[in-house]
C-alpha cells in the first residue's frame, strides 16, 4: 500500500468534527441534516453495521426558532414509573429549564429506535451559547449548512440604509404621520 | 382662552424666537404642517403642505418595463402589479406599512386591495411577534424581545402559507352536491 493509499485510507475511516450553528434554525428540521451526519450517512462507505458516523456540534441552542406558537402548544412527557407519575411540559418550559434539550429531543426523535441510537446520540454535543472549550473547538474541520437564513432586525440596520431603502407605500396627501 | 393662547405663543417665541409653534416632537415629518402667525392683534392658523419623504424612492410596476402588462386587468393595486414575494423577515418593506408605535395603517391609507391589506397585516403581526420590528412598539415596550414574559421571549418563525391556510379545504373534507 502505497504511502497515498495509506492517508487516504485513513482520511476515509476517520471521525470528522461538524459545527453547526442553530441560531433561528428549526430543531425538528434540522434535526434530519444533523441526524446524516451523526450515522455518517453523508459517506459513500455507509453502511448501518459500519462505524462511520461523525461527531456534531451544535451552538447556540438557547437561540433555536420554533414555528408559530409551538413554544406553548408543544408538551414535552414524562412519566416517572410510578402511578400519577406523568407529566406534560410545555416546550418554552422545557427550554426555561435546559437551553440544550429541545434539540436533543429533536436528534434523539430523528433517530431510528435501535441499539445504536444512544451510541450515536453521545457524539452530539450540544452547547447553549458560542462559548466552547478550546480542546473540542480545535477537532472542528466542517460547518454544516443552516436550514434557514438568519432574520435581521430593523432596529439592527443602519438608520440611513433603512430611510435609503426604495419605498412602495406613498402616503395620502392629506396624512398627518404620527 | 384665546388670551392665554396668546400669552404661552409670546412666552414659547420669546423662548424660541420664532412664530411656528410646533404642535409635536415630529413636526417634520408632517405632510401636513400647522403654522400659527400673529399680525397685530389677530391670530392666523394656516396649514401648509410638505412633501412626502417616499416620493423620490417609490417603486411602481408602471415604470419597471419588465413588470408592466401587455393588457390593462381590471384588479391592480400597486402590490400585486409589483409582484413582490414579500417574506414576514422583510422589515424594511414591512416597516413603510405601520406607523411609529407599529400598527397597520388602515386601507383606506395604505391603498392595498383587501387581499394584499390581510396579508401584510398578517405579516406586520408575524414580523411584531417574532421581534424583529422592536423599535416599532408603543413607547411601554422595554425594546428587547429577550425581556418578554414566559413563551414570547424565545424565537419563533413563521410560515407565510399559513396566512391564507383557512380557506383551504382539507381532503378529507366533504361538500353538498
Ligand atoms: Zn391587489
Amino acid at each position: 500500500m502505497s504511502a497515498a493509499k495509506r492517508v487516504q485510507q485513513w482520511a476515509t475511516f476517520a471521525r470528522t468534527w461538524h459545527i453547526f450553528d442553530c441560531k433561528w434554525q428549526d430543531p425538528y428540521q434540522s434535526a434530519h441534516v444533523i441526524k446524516k451526519y451523526l450515522m455518517g450517512m453523508h459517506k459513500p462507505i455507509y453502511h448501518p453495521m459500519n462505524d462511520c458516523g461523525d461527531v456534531v456540534l451544535c451552538i447556540n441552542s438557547r437561540e433555536v426558532a420554533l414555528r408559530g406558537d409551538d413554544w406553548r402548544q408543544r408538551a414535552y412527557f414524562h412519566h416517572t414509573g410510578y402511578p400519577g407519575g406523568a407529566t406534560w411540559t410545555l416546550a418554552w418550559e422545557v427550554h426555561n429549564k435546559d437551553p440544550t434539550m429541545i434539540i436533543k429531543k429533536a436528534v434523539y426523535r430523528a433517530l431510528k429506535g435501535n441499539l445504536q441510537r444512544r451510541h450515536t446520540m453521545q457524539r452530539l454535543l450540544i452547547y447553549p451559547g458560542e462559548e466552547v472549550p478550546e480542546d473540542i473547538m480545535q477537532n472542528v474541520t466542517n460547518q454544516i449548512r443552516q436550514f434557514r437564513p438568519v432574520p435581521t432586525r430593523l432596529d439592527h440596520i443602519p438608520e440611513d440604509e433603512v430611510k435609503q431603502f426604495p419605498k412602495v407605500m406613498e402616503y395620502p396627501e392629506d396624512y398627518v404621520l404620527k | 382662552m384665546s388670551f392665554l393662547t396668546r400669552a404661552s405663543c409670546l412666552a414659547k417665541n420669546a423662548i424660541l424666537s420664532t412664530f411656528v409653534r410646533s404642535i409635536s416632537t415630529t413636526n417634520q415629518l408632517r405632510l401636513k404642517q400647522i403654522h400659527e402667525y400673529k399680525e397685530g392683534s389677530t391670530l392666523i392658523v394656516e396649514a401648509t403642505s410638505v412633501p412626502s419623504p417616499n416620493t423620490e424612492l417609490l417603486v411602481r410596476a408602471e415604470k419597471i418595463k419588465d413588470l408592466t402588462p401587455a393588457e390593462k386587468p381590471e384588479h391592480t393595486c400597486y402590490m400585486c402589479a409589483l409582484d413582490l414575494d414579500v417574506k414576514h423577515t422583510d422589515v424594511l418593506i414591512l416597516s413603510q406599512f405601520v406607523r411609529s408605535d407599529g400598527c397597520m395603517l388602515p386601507r383606506r391609507i395604505t391603498g392595498l386591495c383587501r387581499r394584499q391589506q390581510k396579508k401584510i397585516g398578517k405579516m406586520v403581526s408575524m414580523a411584531q411577534k417574532a421581534g424583529l420590528m422592536i423599535n416599532l412598539t408603543p413607547s411601554y415596550c422595554k425594546k428587547d424581545p429577550k425581556q418578554r414574559y414566559a413563551y414570547k421571549k424565545f424565537n419563533t418563525y413563521f410560515d407565510e402559507k399559513t396566512i391564507f391556510m383557512r380557506n383551504i379545504p382539507k381532503p378529507v373534507d366533504r361538500f353538498k352536491r
